[in-house]
């Protein structure tokens, strides 16, 4: 078992992160994201979104070890996650379900407000490797713990680059909006 | 962003808009109220059938076999 810990701040208030972790895929960073579905949501008793989702990837490992583990085109993930508005604390856990019983990686993200500045949010990454039954176990674990350093920074990236998108989105809605005022208005000199 | 079955894609397109729109300006503003309800639910029966026609069974997936008894190991 091998665990791989990152923490990361992001410049941006914990609401606008955590709209766009949502909107996370598709993005070009992360091209093995395949296919997305939520399979259960509710609100529990106080107040928490709780989530179910399945994802669906074909991550590339070199084609000796899909060969040697007989691995399958789309390798599926389960994920569970947890939204407190109140304290502002979005936690998912992720693991592979397709070769669970060969390998098991072990994700979880927790995206919280900065203890000391509002507008950042922190986000802290943990992953555990657990590999059994292979001849190679300590070199496939070093391979996935390499993989997830190189994930994790795409996958920071992939978020500056949706959290980009959804403010972009937001401005362009603003100024539409002041367009469309503009006509709709009289204008002082005709009155 | 792709359904795990191709027949869901519209609805989840359609869920996903809704939930977008309602997290953000609803849920976070502490409404817990979701109109996304009966969305999700013709998506989500969509979804539970594709995963069926796949053959994964996603309770089985889930059980954990490594570190407990159930885990194999290479023969002695």
């Amino acid at each position: 078992m091998r665990i791989w810990t990152s923490e990361h701040t992001f410049d941006h208030s914990w609401e606008t992160v955590v709209t766009a972790a949502w909107r996370k895929y598709p993005n070009p960073l992360n091209p093995s994201v395949v296919g997305l579905d939520v399979i259960d949501r509710s609100i529990d008793a106080e107040g928490k979104l709780n989530s179910h989702r399945l994802m669906s990837t074909s991550w590339g490992m070199p084609g000796w070890v899909a060969k040697l583990i007989g691995m399958q085109e789309s390798v599926f993930a389960s994920e569970h996650s947890v939204v407190d508005p109140k304290k502002k604390v979005f936690t998912l856990n992720s693991r592979n379900l397709t070769l669970s019983n060969v390998l098991t990686v072990n994700e979880q993200l927790v995206y919280s407000q900065h203890p000391t500045d509002p507008n950042k949010t922190l986000l802290k990454q943990e992953a555990t490797v657990t590999v059994s039954g292979l001849p190679l176990c300590s070199r496939l674990e070093k391979m996935m713990t390499d993989a997830m350093n190189n994930n994790a920074n795409k996958g920071r990236q992939a978020m500056e680059f949706v959290i980009d998108k959804v403010k972009k989105e937001a401005r362009e809605l603003s100024t539409e909006a002041h367009k469309c005022m503009d006509n709709v208005l009289p204008k002082p000199s005709s009155l | 962003m792709n359904s795990v079955g191709e027949e869901c894609q519209e609805l989840k397109r359609r869920y996903d808009e809704c939930f977008n729109k309602w997290f953000a300006e609803k849920f976070l503003k502490g409404q817990t109220d979701d109109p996304c309800q009966p969305l999700f639910r013709v998506y989500q029966k969509c979804v539970k059938n594709a995963i069926k026609a796949k053959n994964l069974d996603l309770e089985q997936m889930e059980v954990q076999v490594l570190g407990t008894p159930n885990e194999k190991h290479p023969p002695s």
